[in-house]
């Protein structure tokens, strides 16, 4: 709920490759923290709980596509590190749907994995403080999607530049077009200046709709945790301290 | 979600001569669609490659009922057009291209099966990375089945109703947890299974 799934097509090449480099190396890094054995022995589970996400990403729960993302309860069951590859692995497969674009599975996964990783920290941060498994789940998600949102801000704010060019382009003659480097698109940073691009009102528009999904995220995966500790309490890693 | 299995199905059971191409062909194809999406600038040409698509589609006889899954990516291109002060040329040019990556990806998956699309993909992908993507796609339709008696016994629980939205956000998160709890029941007696089956990190595909 905290993010949209950046479509093809939008977001300028640098910006998109660095995003699949950036992934890739921390893809790469995480898996080799794991021994070879156990990752291949945990990749079932890896496997259906990169299901479970996917199946909470196509339930619509309130319409105009707000779907819950199910990261954080992925990063409590799975690590952080597993959580970045089931979220990778979901990002391919939702891509692979039309559900987020292929050219950016790696900005996607970057910004969708902070929920998993982020929310599999402040969870445990908040549970040695305040005890309380619903309030300390409630609070790791909200932020964890807070944070989520805001990294998606940024990578979409950090196309600004390309977005006015597109804008402005009908006035160009040509059907081709092939930029890879950064600097080309910077002569254009005088026309943004005079802003066509309004980054403003995508944030005021995309805020309010995040915090709603954020509560909702939160209250949802609070209580997927409570269900699961009734019948499963060793899978959340509690240590069996009751609250 | 439930679209996923006519995806599939068509996959399988599809006789159109799309169908019969290689999947290393389509998938070569739709790296094609791609760069278009990338290079292209003029709204014609876009749309050319749109409605080339789009007859593709229609002629392969893919299922009607998959065509809404390529509109689902609009809903967030929507959010884009709020950056563009409603500048009717931007707006056209995103969603012809989110139109395009979507029409694309959902012809490719609904004539080709998944098995052949990851064994390609297993050439030039780690193969723990490739394994995960089958486990996931294998999962997705375990869940399914599970997810579909969950939503019967949700019903008998009142299901979803706006005017008891405590008690739906129970129910769904129930049904969520049991979801969870089933998946990771069922992913332990999928890895019991494939190390009877002498699974060694890599899957084998039909022809490897």
């Amino acid at each position: 709920m905290s993010h949209i799934h950046l479509p093809d097509g939008v977001l300028p090449i640098w910006l998109w490759v660095a995003g699949f480099i950036g992934a890739i190396l921390v893809g790469v890094i995480l898996s080799r923290l794991h021994k070879k054995e156990d990752l291949s022995r945990r990749l079932p589970l890896l496997g259906m709980m990169a299901a479970v996400m996917v199946l909470g990403a196509s339930v619509e729960i309130v319409p105009i596509a707000y779907h819950v993302n199910l990261t954080v309860i992925s990063g409590i069951l799975l690590g952080p590190s597993l959580v970045f590859l089931a979220t990778f692995v979901v990002n391919v497969i939702l891509a692979l749907f039309g559900h987020g674009g292929i050219t950016v599975i790696g900005l996607n996964t970057l910004t969708l994995s902070i929920e998993g990783v982020l929310g599999y920290f402040l969870f445990h941060l908040f549970w040695r403080g305040l005890r309380k498994l619903g309030i300390a789940i409630f609070l790791a998600t909200f932020f964890a999607l807070f944070a989520s949102t805001l990294s998606m801000i940024g990578v979409v704010s950090l196309g600004t530049s390309h977005y006015e060019e597109l804008i402005h382009q009908d006035k160009d003659r040509g059907v081709f077009e092939f930029k890879l480097m950064k600097e080309k698109e910077d002569h254009l940073k005088e026309e943004t200046a005079k802003g066509e691009v309004n980054l403003k009102r995508f944030i005021s528009i995309l805020l309010p709709l995040g915090f709603f999904g954020w509560l909702l995220e939160g209250v949802i995966t609070s209580l997927i945790a409570r269900y699961i500790r009734r019948l499963r309490p060793d899978l959340l890693g509690l240590g069996g301290e009751p609250s | 979600m439930i679209q996923l299995s006519y995806l599939d199905y068509s996959a399988v059971e599809g006789k159109s001569f799309l169908h019969r191409f290689s999947p290393k062909a389509k998938l070569a194809g739709m790296g094609l669609v791609l760069l278009g999406i990338i290079t292209l600038r003029s709204l014609p040409a876009l749309f050319s490659l749109y409605v080339i698509l789009l007859i593709l589609f229609f002629v392969s006889r893919v299922p009607i009922k998959i065509f809404p899954l390529t509109l689902y990516p609009l809903i967030f291109a929507i959010l884009f057009i709020f950056i563009s002060r409603f500048q009717i040329h931007f707006v056209l040019f995103i969603f012809l291209k989110v139109l395009c990556g979507s029409t694309g990806v959902v012809l490719l998956l609904a004539t080709t099966p998944y098995p052949a699309i990851f064994s390609v993909l297993g050439r030039f992908l780690p193969s723990l990375f490739v394994v995960a993507l089958f486990l996931t796609y294998r999962s997705i339709f375990i869940l399914l089945n599970v997810f579909e008696e969950t939503q019967h016994a949700l019903y008998f629980r009142g299901g979803i109703q706006w005017r008891h939205p405590w008690r739906s956000l129970i129910n769904i998160s129930n049904a969520f947890g049991h979801l969870i709890l089933k998946g990771i029941d069922a992913s332990e007696k999928m890895y019991e299974s494939m190390v009877l089956r002498g699974f060694k990190d890599k899957i084998h595909y039909k022809g490897d």
